[in-house]
């Protein structure tokens, strides 16, 4: 019964996640609910790996992964946009082809 | 009998707190991400969007510890909040403007049809988790490992399936990162 708890909690954060990274006109805002997809899905690891799988913990090492490409993403989405800022002083996410020069 | 007795012991092995706290504190927690998740997505001040998804960071790492898994919890707290929400934070504040507070999220067509998908999304999940039979998996694995006391805590476990298992994985995510910092910083930089 707390297993299918943490479940639905972690498929209610996902669906967030979705609605929040397609309707946003933000880009920061659509990063952050990116942010929101991945910790959804590390929710799911590692409860599966503490009722599944507590002598090897793959679940847990995957979510280790996991974080650690998020952060990788966030510096890299965070950067382009400050630079489309920087060139364009706005940043709607309908304007798609603000990096061509 | 014994089997039964011994299904028992490791499903009660882990929650280490008593009955009501375990769940007053899964309660608590539960509301504090959904009360946060709904901030990240509707508020419009993108400062406060920003300050309620370190919230919801904070909560998954208080579930990690429940869970268990105390390193994942540490490293969620170290990584997410302490490095990739001050840089949410960061990008928020630089990227300021007037624009910022008329952007109300209005109710186009376009927020209905996809709030109808994300509706749908979550009612299939939810369907799926109640429909199976998670005790019955827990039967089948549990009855193919062999239960011992584990001596090895959470950590050292963890440390010793990335220093063998997990080793390749381990050295491509630090080329990884190393990489996306450079491009970041060659990016960013003019």
């Amino acid at each position: 019964m707390m297993l299918e708890h943490i479940l639905v909690l972690s498929a209610y954060l996902f669906s967030i996640g979705i609605y929040g990274l397609i309707t946003s006109q933000n880009m920061v805002r659509a990063l952050m609910c990116l942010e929101l997809i991945l910790n959804a899905v590390n929710i799911n690891f590692v409860t599966f790996s503490d009722f599944f799988d507590s002598r090897q913990l793959k679940g847990n090492i995957f979510s280790i992964f996991v974080i650690a490409i998020a952060a990788a993403e966030v510096a890299i989405g965070s950067a382009i946009v400050s630079s489309i800022y920087r060139t364009r002083k706005s940043t709607r996410i309908n304007q798609s082809t603000l990096l061509n020069k | 009998m014994k089997s039964i007795s011994i299904y028992l012991s490791l499903i009660l092995h882990r929650m280490d707190l008593p009955g009501p706290i375990h769940d007053f504190l899964l309660v608590f927690l539960g509301s504090g991400l959904i009360l946060g998740g709904l901030g990240v997505v509707l508020l419009t001040n993108p400062i406060y969007s920003a300050f309620s998804l370190g919230l919801v960071l904070v909560c998954i790492s208080l579930f990690y510890i429940l869970s268990n898994s105390h390193f994942v919890a540490a490293a969620q707290l170290l990584i997410y909040v302490g490095a990739i929400n001050v840089l949410i934070l960061f990008a928020v504040m630089f990227i300021n403007g007037s624009e910022y507070y008329k952007d109300f999220n209005l109710w186009t067509i376009g927020n209905g049809l996809t709030s109808l998908v994300c509706t749908s999304i979550l009612v299939s999940l939810i369907t799926t988790i109640l429909d199976t039979s998670w005790y019955g998996i827990i039967w089948t694995t549990r009855s193919n490992q062999i239960i011992e006391q584990d001596l090895i805590s959470n950590s050292q476990q963890i440390g010793i399936h990335l220093a063998t298992d997990f080793f390749l994985p381990f050295e491509f995510i630090s080329i990884i990162l190393l990489v996306a910092l450079i491009g970041a910083i060659a990016v960013a930089r003019q």
